[in-house]
């Protein structure tokens, strides 16, 4: 894995997308290239975009126009086959979206028995080593409503972990937890990132995303205003509209 | 006491003589098996229906033009023509018009029925699906869809075993609304409880025994099917999230 440190995993170019016509640009023509390994903070303020953004990464918002690169495939061909490419990008959702009508291993193990053709042995093996590691391996057998917010949003994470995904996209994983429960989370992703797990991080932690990131971006009205490292980025922020926000959140 | 041992009497001629009452036993049956296979034909066409129509309104904007989209559009306009049709016309001009103009070469009566009430019941649980569908949180299809699975299985291993338990009292109300529907399929030769009664009639030209008997009969059906639902609707609501 080190040895493609620098290979581009995605490559996004003049993304747009826009609603009611072209009355809403949510995304104006975003270019940008994350390297395996990278994990990348998205910032702005609400309605800038983020979301449309990570969520048309795996195309679950499907772009009015642009081309994204994943991995050698163009996501934004038709011929593409999506489902498989999304196999390899793992999404955590702010709301975390559970099963709830399954197990915390059933939703671990339904999508790799399904997809990549493992035993239930082998899922199951697997979900475990997983669940192991964030310390949550009697919870197996529980069902979701019977777990607290920030254990919902570890299972969510390693759910997508066992389908071994190449990158991680995360919206906001941590807005919707109680301020206790945050730390576990933040802990969980900080982790992934030491070991190596390209990221894509929409957040409003800003702490976290200053200690965790490799870069930041910031995005304001459908664009890139502004992206370099958090130590640029927090200490010479350049764009007025950047520093009006970090006055704000900071 | 003379009215009495007249009803003793009529009750006699009605039920016992000649084992009258067979008629009523085996048209419990054949209601019963009617209600049945016409709900599940209906649930299976009403599948079927939901799929295209909620397919339809989730997919059909973000969908790329082509033979797929194209498809996509006669299916839910066929769709919604077959809603309003059965949902607009009576249940007993249809059921005539399939016994005698559609299936006029069908000897066998309950098959025709299974086929009328099953079509016509379809309409209705086919909207009672496509709500039960619509009601699941788009999160849950988004988190099945971001891990690769495609759009059916999708539906098949996450929305629709969500979808179904919270429909599952509605289904079952279907299924007490449609034995009672029921009872007009005698008209065309379904041997059923109603048609078991008027057979009854027929024999002894006596209405009030064999009348009032499946009243109490189909009362005590509904009630029996209306207790369970409600036991349902209970178990179900204590294994809530
Ligand atoms: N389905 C939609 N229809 C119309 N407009 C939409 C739709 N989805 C998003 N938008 C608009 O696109 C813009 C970007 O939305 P987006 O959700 O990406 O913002 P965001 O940066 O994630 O905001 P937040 O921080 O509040 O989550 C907003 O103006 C939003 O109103
Ligand atoms: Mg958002």
């Amino acid at each position: 894995m080190n040895a493609n440190k620098n290979e581009i995993l995605i490559s996004v170019r003049d993304l747009k997308k826009y609603y009611k016509g072209d009355k809403i640009k949510a995304l104006d023509g975003i270019s940008n290239d994350i390297r395996r390994g990278e994990v990348v903070c998205i910032i702005g303020p609400s309605g800038s975009g983020k979301s449309t953004f990570l969520r048309s990464l795996n195309l679950l918002e499907v772009p009015t126009g642009g081309t994204i690169n994943f991995a050698g495939q163009i996501l934004t061909d038709r011929k593409t086959d999506i489902n498989l490419c999304r196999q390899k990008m793992g999404m955590v959702f702010q709301h975390f979206n559970l099963f709830p009508h399954m197990t915390v291993m059933r939703n671990m193990t339904l999508a790799p028995m399904k997809l990549l053709g493992k035993t239930q042995e082998e899922a199951e093996s697997r979900a475990m080593q997983l669940l192991t590691r964030v310390g949550l391996a009697d919870r197996a057998q529980s069902y979701p409503s019977q777990l607290s917010g920030g254990q919902k949003q570890r299972i969510a994470i390693v759910r997508a972990m066992a389908m071994d995904p190449d990158v991680i996209l995360f919206d906001e994983p941590t807005s919707a937890l109680d301020p206790e429960m945050v730390g576990e989370v933040l802990d969980l992703m900080k982790a992934l990132a030491e070991d190596g797990m390209t990221m894509v991080i929409v957040t409003h932690e800003m702490g976290f995303a200053r200690e965790v990131a490799d870069r930041i971006i910031f995005v304001d009205g459908g664009k890139i205003v502004e992206e370099g490292t958090p130590e640029e980025f927090f200490t010479n922020p350049k764009n007025p509209r950047l520093k009006d926000f970090l006055s704000k959140v900071l | 006491m003379d009215w009495f041992t007249k009803l003793v009497e009529e009750f006699e001629v009605a039920f016992i003589v000649d084992n009258r009452w067979k008629y009523i036993v085996s048209g419990i049956g054949s209601t019963l098996l009617l209600t049945f296979l016409s709900l599940v034909l209906g649930v299976v066409i009403g599948i079927v229906i939901a799929a295209v129509r909620s397919t339809y309104d989730k997919q059909y904007t973000d969908m790329r033009a082509g033979i797929g989209k194209t498809l996509l559009n006669i299916g839910n306009g066929f769709c919604k023509c077959y809603l309003t049709i059965f949902r607009g016309t009576p249940v007993m001009v249809q059921i005539l018009i399939i016994f005698f103009v559609i299936m006029a070469s069908s000897r066998n009566k309950m098959l025709c029925g299974v086929v009328a009430f099953g079509l016509n019941s379809a309409a209705y649980v086919a909207e009672i699906i496509r709500g039960g569908i619509m009601s699941i949180d788009p999160g849950q299809t988004e988190a099945g869809r971001s891990l690769g699975l495609n759009y059916v299985q999708t539906m098949a291993y996450i929305v629709l075993p969500q979808a179904f338990k919270n429909i599952l009292p509605a289904l079952a109300n279907e299924f007490i609304t449609l034995l009672k529907e029921t009872s007009v399929a005698g008209y065309v030769g379904v041997t059923d409880l109603t048609r078991g009664a008027n057979i009854i009639r027929g024999i002894t030209y006596q209405s009030f025994w064999p009348l009032f008997a499946i009243a109490a009969i189909y009362l005590a059906m509904v009630m029996f099917f209306t207790w369970l639902v409600g036991k349902l609707e209970r178990r179900l609501k204590n294994s809530e999230r």
